[in-house]
C-alpha cells in the first residue's frame, strides 16, 4: 500500500512537471506531446485510486455546506482525490483543444464533490473546478452558464472564509508525501490566488453581460488583490489600472479616474528604468525591454491626456450658455456650491476606491494631490488641468512619433487640439483666444494635407471637419473684435482680407470633407450613412453660411457667393424632404436653411437688378 | 481625382458561412460521427440544434455541404476582386475551427499544384480573375493604362511577424507611414505578371507555414497567414497621370478553437497562451467596435494584436470585407460551431465609422 501510494505520488509529480515545465519545450509541430504524456499518467493514477476500496457511506447529500461526507472523512478524502484527478484530466483536455472531453472530466469532478461538505480539505478544489468550467463555457459564449459556476465559486469562498478560514489544503497536496506538505502561508497564498482568478473571470463575465458597473468593481478587486498578494507584473498591472481609469472617466467619476492613473504611474515605476539607447543596441533583451517600457509608459500618458481633456470638456459643457459662451451666473453658482461641498468634506473624507500596498500607498496619494480632480470653473483652474494634460502630450509624443506611428501620433495631436479648445473657452481675452485656435490649426493643417487619403480616410475626415470648425471659430472671433471697434460697413481692408481668408479656409475644409464622401467619380451620395449624416448636412449648412458671409465689393463675386450659398441651403432642405428620417438630426440647421432658401432668392434678385441698373 | 471613398453598400462586413461535408477515413477524431448539429434552412439561414431550443442564425449567405468552389468564389470574392481592380482595398478572411475546411475553401485540396483543378479554392480563382480583369482593362484603355502587381506573404505566430517568402529573416515590425499607410517593414515583395506567377509565390510561402498535429486534427495551422497583393494602376489621360493603389488581403486565420486563451492568465501556460493572442484580440476589437460608447474620449492601453492592427482598414475601415466562416456539421463540434457562428454574427455588426468631433452649438447664430 505504502509503495503503491508512493508510486502514485511520483506519477502525479511527473504529470505536473510534464504539464507545467516540459510542455513549454514541445516542438511546434507536436505542441501537446508532454500534455498527452501527462494525460496518460493521470489516467493511470485514476485507475489506481479507483481500485482502492470504497469506504462505507453514511449520510445523504444536500447543499455543499450542509450534509454529505465531511471533507476529512475517508470517503470525503477519496472523493476529493478522485475529483482532483478528474479536474487535472479536464484541464489537460481543455489545454489540448478537446473541450467536450475536458468538460466531461470537470463535470465528473463536480459530481464527486457534490457528495462532500465544503471543508479546508476540499474547498480549493471546489473553487478551481468552477473556475475552469467558467472559462470553458465563457469560451463558448455561453456566458450565463459561466456566470453560474463562477458566482458559486465566489459564494463558496466567502462562506468558507466566514465559517472556517483556516489555510486550506492545496490540491497538489493530495498526492504528496507527508514531508512535502505546504506551509500555511503558501496554502493561503495559493488559495487566495485561485479566488483572485475567480474575481478576474467574473469581471470578464459581467463585462460580456453588459453589467459594466459590476465588471468595473470586480476589475478593481482583482487589481487590489494582486497588489496585496504581491502577484503582479508592474507594467501589466499599471496598464490595467490605467485602462480602468478610462472607465471612470467616461462615467464622469474623476476622483476614481485620477486614483487609478496615479496608481498606474506609481506601479509602472516599479518596472525600473528605461534602458538607454546604447544599452539597447548592445543586447536584444535590453532593446525589447526599452521598447516595452517606453511604449507602455506612453500609453499611460495617453490615459492621463484623456483625463485632462474630459475634465475640460465636461466643465465647458456645464458652464456654457446657449451660444457656447461662458455663463458667468452659472459659474458663480457652481463656485458657491463647491465651497459648500468642501466644507462638508472636511467633516467626513469622501470614500473613494483605494489602491495600494503598504509600500506604495503614500506615493500614490502624493501623486494624486498634484492633479486636480474637480471640474475647473475658471481660466486659472482650466489652465492647471490643461498643463497637466500638455505635459503628458509631450511624453506620449516622444514614443508615438509620426514616422512609424501615424495613427497614434495624430490622435495625440487631436487631443492636444481639443484641450486647447477647452482652454480657449475659459479665456476672456478674444485676441488670446484666437491665438489658441491658431495653435490648433498649426498642429493639424500640415498633417491633414500630407496624409494619404486612401489609407487614412477616416482620420482625414475628422481633421478636415475640425480645421473647418476652427477657422470658423477664428473668423467669428475676428468679426466680434472688429465689430467692437467699428460697424461692418466700415471695416478696414486689412480686417476684411483677414476675415475673408478665414472664411474661405473654413469653407474649403468643409468642402473637402464633403468631397471625401463622394464616389470615385465625384458624385455625392444619394443616401448619407448614419455616421456621416449630421456632419455632412452641417457641413453643407456651414458652407452656405460662409459663402453668404464673405465680404466682397465686386457685384459678380457677390452674386457667385450668394448662389453658392443658396445651392447649399437648398441641398439641406431637399435632402431632408427626400429623407424625412434625417430631420431629427439637424432640426435647427434645417429650420434656418428653409428660411434662408426663401430669403436668399430675393436678395439675389435685388443684387441682379442693381447690377443691371449699373450696366 | 485619386480620392476614394467607400460606396454606401461597402460599409458593413459581409459574412458567408460554409458547412463542410462529413469526413470518412481521414484520421480525424470527428470521423464516424454521423450526428449533425446543424441544418442549412435557407440560402442565408442556418439552424443549430442546440438545447433546449434550436437556434437560427442569419448571414449574407449560407452554403451547404454541396456548394461548389466556384459558387463560393462567385459569392464572396468576385465583387471584391472587381473593386480592387477599381482602386478599393479588399479583404477576405477565412475563420473557423481547425478541420472545418478553411484551407480547402481558400486554397483547395492540399498538395495541389495543378491550379486548373475544379477543386481549387478562392485564392487561385481570385488570381485568375484579377489578371483577367487587368488584361481587359489594359486592352480597353488602348494601353494608356498599366498595372503593377506585387505580392507579399507574412505569417503572424505568437504575436511575431515572419516573412514566409524569406524564412531566413528575423521577425518583422509593423510601421505606419503618412504616405504609404500601414506596412510590414522589410517584408519581401515579389512582382508578378500572371496568375500562375502569383500562385507560385503563394505556394512557396504556404509550405513555410507553421503547422502542427494534434489528436483533434491531423493538421492545424498555428499561425495567421496574410497574403497581400498590391495593385498599382497608372493611367495617362492628356498628360495627366492618374495613379491608384489598392490592396487585396487574403487571410487564413489560425484555428478558432484556441480562443480559450482569452481567459488563461499567469505564467502557467505562457507559451501556449500567447499562440493565439491575435485571435483573442480580434474578438475584443470587434466587441469594442460594436460597443456604443457614450461619446466620451477614451484611450485603451492595449495595442491591437498584430493581426487586427494590420487589418484595421478591413475591420470597420475603408475597405470591402468578406468573412468566410467555416463550420463542421458534426455534433462533436457543437461548441466550436456555436462559437464560430457567434463570432460571425458579431462581425456583421461592424460598421465603417467616421466619428466627427463636431461642435453642436456655438456657431449657429
Amino acid at each position: 500500500m505504502d509503495d503503491e501510494w508512493r508510486a502514485i505520488c511520483d506519477k502525479f509529480t511527473n504529470a505536473q512537471n510534464l504539464t507545467d515545465v516540459e510542455s513549454r519545450k514541445d516542438p511546434d509541430n507536436d505542441p501537446f506531446r508532454s500534455k498527452y504524456k501527462a494525460r496518460e499518467l493521470l489516467r493511470e493514477i485514476y485507475c489506481s485510486l479507483k481500485n482502492f476500496e470504497e469506504p462505507p457511506v453514511d449520510g445523504q447529500r444536500e447543499d455543499v455546506f450542509g450534509q454529505g461526507f465531511s471533507g476529512d472523512s475517508p470517503a470525503g478524502l477519496r472523493a476529493a482525490k478522485l475529483g482532483a484527478v478528474e479536474y487535472y484530466l479536464g484541464v489537460n483536455h481543455v489545454d489540448t483543444e478537446e473541450l467536450s472531453a475536458g468538460q466531461e472530466h470537470l463535470m465528473n469532478c463536480m459530481k464527486l464533490l457534490e457528495r462532500c461538505r465544503v471543508s479546508s480539505e476540499n474547498v480549493s478544489l471546489f473553487i478551481h473546478v468552477r473556475n475552469q468550467l467558467g472559462i470553458l463555457w465563457a469560451g463558448r459564449d455561453e456566458t450565463e452558464t459561466a456566470q453560474g459556476f463562477l458566482e458559486t465559486a465566489e459564494s463558496i469562498y466567502q462562506r468558507y472564509m466566514k465559517e472556517d478560514g483556516s489555510p486550506p489544503t492545496d490540491m497538489t497536496e493530495y498526492f504528496t508525501t507527508e514531508e512535502k506538505l505546504l506551509t500555511h502561508q503558501e496554502r493561503t497564498k495559493r488559495f487566495e490566488l485561485a479566488y483572485t482568478h475567480t474575481m478576474y473571470y467574473l469581471a470578464q463575465v459581467y463585462k460580456n453581460l453588459g453589467e459594466t458597473e459590476r465588471a468595473a468593481t470586480y476589475c478593481h478587486s482583482t487589481l487590489q488583490r494582486q497588489l496585496q498578494l504581491n502577484q503582479f507584473s508592474p507594467m501589466e498591472w499599471a496598464l490595467n489600472a490605467a485602462t480602468l481609469s478610462q472607465y471612470y472617466i467616461t462615467k464622469g467619476r474623476y476622483m476614481e479616474g485620477r486614483h487609478c492613473l496615479a496608481a498606474a504611474t506609481v506601479i509602472s515605476g516599479l518596472a525600473g528604468e528605461v534602458p538607454s539607447e546604447a544599452a539597447a543596441q548592445e543586447s536584444e533583451t535590453e532593446c525589447e525591454r526599452r521598447e516595452q517600457l517606453r511604449q507602455k509608459r506612453a500609453e499611460i500618458a495617453r490615459c492621463w491626456i484623456k483625463y485632462g481633456l474630459n475634465l475640460l470638456q465636461d466643465a465647458k459643457k456645464l458652464l456654457e450658455d446657449n451660444i457656447g459662451e461662458l455663463d458667468s451666473d452659472r459659474q458663480e453658482e457652481l463656485k458657491r456650491a463647491r465651497r459648500r461641498e468642501e466644507e462638508e468634506e472636511e467633516k467626513g473624507r469622501k470614500s473613494a476606491l483605494l489602491f495600494g500596498s503598504e509600500d506604495t500607498f503614500d506615493s500614490i496619494a502624493s501623486l494624486e494631490e498634484k492633479v486636480p480632480c474637480l471640474l475647473p470653473l475658471d481660466f486659472t483652474e482650466a489652465r492647471a488641468v490643461f498643463l497637466v494634460g500638455q505635459t503628458y502630450v509631450t511624453q506620449a509624443k516622444e514614443y508615438f512619433q509620426m514616422d512609424g506611428y501615424v495613427t497614434d501620433h495624430i490622435e495625440i495631436l487631436q487631443d492636444h487640439s481639443s484641450m486647447f479648445r477647452g482652454l480657449a473657452f475659459f479665456e476672456e481675452d478674444l485676441e488670446r483666444r484666437c491665438k489658441m485656435h491658431k495653435r490648433r490649426v498649426d498642429m493639424l493643417e500640415p498633417v491633414c494635407n500630407d496624409l494619404n487619403s486612401q489609407y487614412y480616410l477616416m482620420i482625414r475626415r475628422q481633421m478636415m471637419f475640425e480645421l473647418a470648425e476652427t477657422y470658423n471659430e477664428m473668423m467669428d472671433l475676428k468679426l466680434t473684435l472688429a465689430n467692437r471697434q467699428a460697424d461692418t460697413e466700415s471695416l478696414d481692408n486689412h480686417t476684411i482680407k483677414k476675415f475673408n481668408s478665414l472664411c474661405s479656409a473654413s469653407a474649403k475644409y468643409f468642402q473637402m470633407f464633403l468631397d471625401s464622401l463622394c464616389s470615385p467619380e465625384g458624385k455625392s451620395p444619394e443616401h448619407l450613412e448614419e455616421e456621416v449624416l449630421r456632419p455632412a448636412l452641417v457641413a453643407r449648412f456651414r458652407v452656405a453660411r460662409l459663402h453668404s458671409q464673405l465680404i466682397s465689393s465686386v457685384p459678380t463675386m457677390q452674386l457667385d457667393n450668394l448662389n453658392r450659398s443658396l445651392e447649399n441651403y437648398k441641398y439641406v432642405v431637399e435632402y431632408c424632404d427626400a429623407h424625412p428620417e434625417a430631420v431629427a438630426a439637424v432640426e435647427t440647421e434645417l429650420e434656418l436653411s428653409r428660411e434662408m432658401a426663401g430669403l436668399l432668392p430675393l436678395k439675389i434678385n435685388r443684387l441682379k437688378a442693381r447690377m443691371a441698373e449699373n450696366n | 481625382s485619386s480620392q476614394l471613398a467607400p460606396s454606401s453598400d461597402s460599409n458593413s462586413i459581409k459574412v458567408f458561412v460554409r458547412v463542410r461535408p462529413l469526413t470518412q477515413g481521414s484520421g480525424l477524431t470527428t470521423d464516424g460521427d454521423q450526428n449533425l448539429c446543424l441544418t442549412v434552412t435557407s440560402p442565408n439561414t442556418i439552424r443549430l440544434l442546440s438545447k433546449p431550443e434550436p437556434r437560427t442564425f442569419t448571414y449574407d449567405h449560407v452554403a451547404d455541404m454541396d456548394t461548389s468552389q466556384d459558387s463560393v468564389f462567385s459569392s464572396v470574392a468576385k465583387n471584391i476582386v472587381e473593386s480592387c481592380v477599381n482602386g478599393y482595398n479588399g479583404t477576405i478572411f477565412a475563420y473557423g475551427q481547425t478541420g472545418s475546411g478553411k484551407t480547402f475553401t481558400m486554397l483547395g485540396p492540399s498538395e495541389l499544384d495543378n491550379f486548373t483543378d475544379e477543386l481549387r479554392g478562392v485564392i487561385p480563382r481570385s488570381f485568375e480573375y484579377i489578371f483577367f480583369l487587368i488584361n481587359r482593362e489594359v486592352e480597353r484603355s488602348g494601353q494608356s493604362k498599366s498595372f503593377l502587381c506585387k505580392c507579399s506573404f507574412i505569417e503572424i505566430y505568437n504575436e511575431q511577424i515572419y516573412d514566409l517568402l524569406d524564412t531566413a529573416s528575423a521577425s518583422l515590425f509593423l510601421r505606419e507611414n503618412i504616405k504609404k499607410g500601414l506596412f510590414v517593414e522589410g517584408a519581401v515583395e515579389k512582382f508578378v505578371n500572371s496568375a500562375a506567377e502569383a500562385y507560385m509565390v503563394l505556394s512557396t510561402g504556404w509550405r513555410n507555414r507553421r503547422v502542427a498535429s494534434t489528436s483533434m486534427n491531423r493538421e492545424s495551422s498555428r499561425s495567421h497567414a496574410v497574403f497581400t497583393m498590391t495593385l498599382e494602376s497608372k493611367e495617362s489621360i492628356n498628360e495627366v497621370v492618374n495613379i491608384r493603389m489598392s490592396q487585396l488581403n487574403l487571410v487564413d486565420l489560425a484555428g478558432s478553437e484556441r480562443q480559450k486563451d482569452t481567459h488563461t492568465e499567469g505564467s502557467r501556460l505562457k507559451e501556449a497562451s500567447s499562440i493565439n493572442r491575435s485571435l483573442m484580440c480580434l474578438g475584443q476589437v470587434i466587441m469594442a467596435l460594436v460597443d456604443v460608447s457614450n461619446g466620451k474620449n477614451r484611450h485603451i492601453c492595449y495595442r491591437d494584436s498584430k493581426l487586427t492592427f494590420l487589418l484595421r482598414d478591413s475591420l470597420g475601415g475603408n475597405a470591402k470585407t468578406y468573412i468566410i466562416a467555416n463550420v463542421h456539421p458534426g455534433s462533436k463540434c457543437f461548441g466550436e460551431t456555436l462559437s464560430t457562428l457567434h463570432f460571425a454574427q458579431r462581425a456583421k455588426l461592424i460598421k465603417n465609422k467616421a466619428i466627427i468631433n463636431e461642435d453642436t452649438q456655438g456657431n449657429v447664430k
